[in-house]
């Protein structure tokens, strides 16, 4: 659904020195450097896919969507996106696709949420009674029936954000950008959030390409993710095996009846518990050597903190 | 397109009628024809001015005030702020051109600005009763054509400076420059008649008559049925050029937008 091969984008940012005399001189010699966003990245997505698209601040992830949507021009590089060249913007391809942002959106500020759905039905050129079907489906999936004539204007952020994901999916697109939509909502709406995105996914079958700053969210939605970092790809695979590659292994914590001895097979004691890291394959091997060596009293297997693992990785190879 | 329109159509009012404040204080603020016209009416009464008496002077102004709401344009705002704000890129992923959803926007406004407008000029028509007149069929055929052309003109003109803001902060400074040369040459602060000849032949060849003169003095019946085709004509070639440019600078810069972002 998503092909994308060697990307590059480079742009030119204007220098300007500090000061007055630094503002002076750029009126006269304008200084640029080339800032390179995106960097001879390469991946595909399959029709369905969840794909999470993680990196730190300015790692080009906005870049990449911006030009996977159409709204940037590569500098260079192939992507294809269900079947068309995102740069033309052809009707068809934009009926196909949708771009979520955080920070920009599309609805009417001074108007009810339902006369942005009705400006999208009649842009979008819906069939009225499928459109009103849609349009019932995800109301009712998002819980949308409340706000619906209220002026956005006086609608809460969470509120606004799941209007704008119900005007930005009316179309039914097969492939969805989310570019940070659950950013700056409280923990009840992110969950609503989260699970209206599975929902759909799951409904429709819709390819989602999604970037986030909450790890939650990407623990909770993609079960694979593609990491950049400066522009260039630094990972693509599953999201349990990123955790195994960077993040130690899983943590097996076993607490003893009696007194817990120093060490114990791979496990060490910490804090009075023995405590080992593992990759997944000798997680079970190892609990069940610790079943048979001491009185477990309590015994639990955890994740590395995904937070962990993705800083690891940025400063691994930064 | 053509069976979205009248959706935008709908939605454009109902966006004017909830900006209707700020409406009403944008249908005041340019009532400038209206000051025009007492100040020419009192000088009128002293004999006629070029050619024109009182009456013709205040029928002028008042068909001044009426064509410059039904021709007026505000894009050159929405543009600026959408393209400084990145509210624009939305806007680029839909199936329908942007200029599109602005031209029936801007269309969509012009009844609540005639409810405004009524009171006003039938107050004007109640204290000068002798400014009704019975005008030809053509000339209001030909000025409501005109008036067309004259809103087509200055649309464009709106597109070209907030198109300018892909490029510049400034943009709407510019207009603002632009704005006030229109002033002088449309006819909005003083009628074309009156000014000295050789401002009315360089005025000829600027497009600022076009957007506003042009109606008003052909729905006021002051131009002979063989100057208006010429006048008209003048109006066709500056809307083609008008929106040829529009065309290039939005065209131009949605290009810097897609190589620079927002």
């Amino acid at each position: 659904m998503i092909q994308v091969t060697a990307l590059n984008k480079v742009y030119t940012v204007p220098k300007r020195g500090e000061g007055l005399w630094g503002s002076l001189r750029s009126i006269f010699s304008r200084e640029v450097e080339e800032v390179r966003a995106v960097a001879d990245l390469s991946f595909s997505i399959q029709a369905g896919e969840r794909v999470g698209f993680l990196g730190p601040n300015g790692a080009g992830k906005t870049t990449t969507l911006k030009m996977l949507a159409g709204l940037l021009v590569p500098s260079s590089g192939e992507r294809v996106v269900a079947g068309f060249d995102p740069s033309k913007r052809d009707p068809a391809f934009l009926r196909r696709i949708t771009l979520v942002m955080g920070q920009k959106q599309q609805l009417l500020w001074d108007l009810p949420p339902i006369e942005t759905f009705a400006l999208n039905r009649a842009l979008f050129g819906l069939d009225e009674a499928q459109a009103k079907r849609t349009q019932d489906e995800l109301i009712q999936l998002l819980e949308l029936e409340p706000l619906l004539n209220r002026p956005v204007r006086n609608l809460s952020l969470g509120e606004r954000m799941k209007c704008e994901l119900a005007a930005a999916l009316l179309h039914r697109p097969d492939v969805l950008f989310l570019d940070e939509p659950t950013i700056g909502l409280d923990v009840r709406a992110q969950v609503a959030v989260r699970r209206f995105i599975a929902e759909w996914n799951e409904r429709s079958g819709a390819t989602v390409l999604l970037t986030s700053h909450y790890m939650a969210d990407i623990a909770a939605l993609c079960p694979r993710v593609i990491v950049i970092a400066g522009g260039a790809l630094r990972y693509d695979g599953p999201l349990k095996d990123l955790a195994e590659r960077y993040g130690g292994g899983r943590k097996v914590v076993v607490r003893t009846r009696d007194e817990a001895p120093e060490t114990l097979g791979p496990f060490v004691r910490e804090d009075g518990a023995l405590v080992a890291r593992l990759p997944s394959a000798e997680v079970a091997a190892a609990v069940d050597f610790a079943l048979r060596q001491v009185a477990v009293a309590d015994l639990s297997i955890e994740e590395p903190p995904l937070e962990d693992v993705l800083s690891k990785l940025f400063a691994e190879r930064s | 397109m053509f069976r979205a329109f009248p959706t935008l159509l709908r939605i454009g009012l109902a966006e004017a009628v909830a900006y209707r404040a700020e409406l009403v204080i944008w249908v005041l603020t340019a009532t400038a024809p209206l000051i025009s016209m007492f100040i020419w009416d009192r000088v009128a009464e002293e004999g006629p001015l070029g050619g024109w008496g009182q009456g013709e002077m205040a029928r002028y102004f008042l068909l001044a005030l009426i064509v410059r709401h039904i021709t007026s344009a505000w894009v050159v705002w929405e543009l600026n702020e959408n393209i400084r704000t990145g509210s624009l890129s939305p806007m680029l992923l839909r199936p329908m051109h942007p200029l599109v959803f602005f031209v029936a926007q801007n269309l969509s406004a012009m009844p609540l600005r005639a409810v405004i407008l009524a009171p006003l000029i039938v107050g004007i028509l109640w204290w000068r009763p002798e400014l009704l007149w019975t005008p030809e069929p053509w000339t209001i055929a030909l000025g409501l054509v005109s008036a067309v052309f004259a809103w087509a003109i200055a649309f464009a003109a709106q597109v070209i400076f907030g198109s300018l803001a892909f490029f510049s902060q400034q943009s709407l400074g510019l207009f603002n420059v632009y704005f006030g040369l229109w002033s002088l040459g449309s006819g909005y602060l003083f009628p074309l008649e009156l000014a000295p000849e050789w401002l009315r032949q360089v005025l000829l060849w600027l497009p600022f008559r076009a957007t506003l003169a042009t109606p008003v003095e052909l729905l006021a019946g002051l131009v002979a049925w063989e100057d208006a085709l010429g006048l008209v004509a003048a109006q066709v070639v500056w809307a083609v050029v008008f929106v040829g440019l529009a065309a290039m600078t939005w065209n131009l810069g949605v290009k810097r937008h897609e190589a620079v972002g927002a």
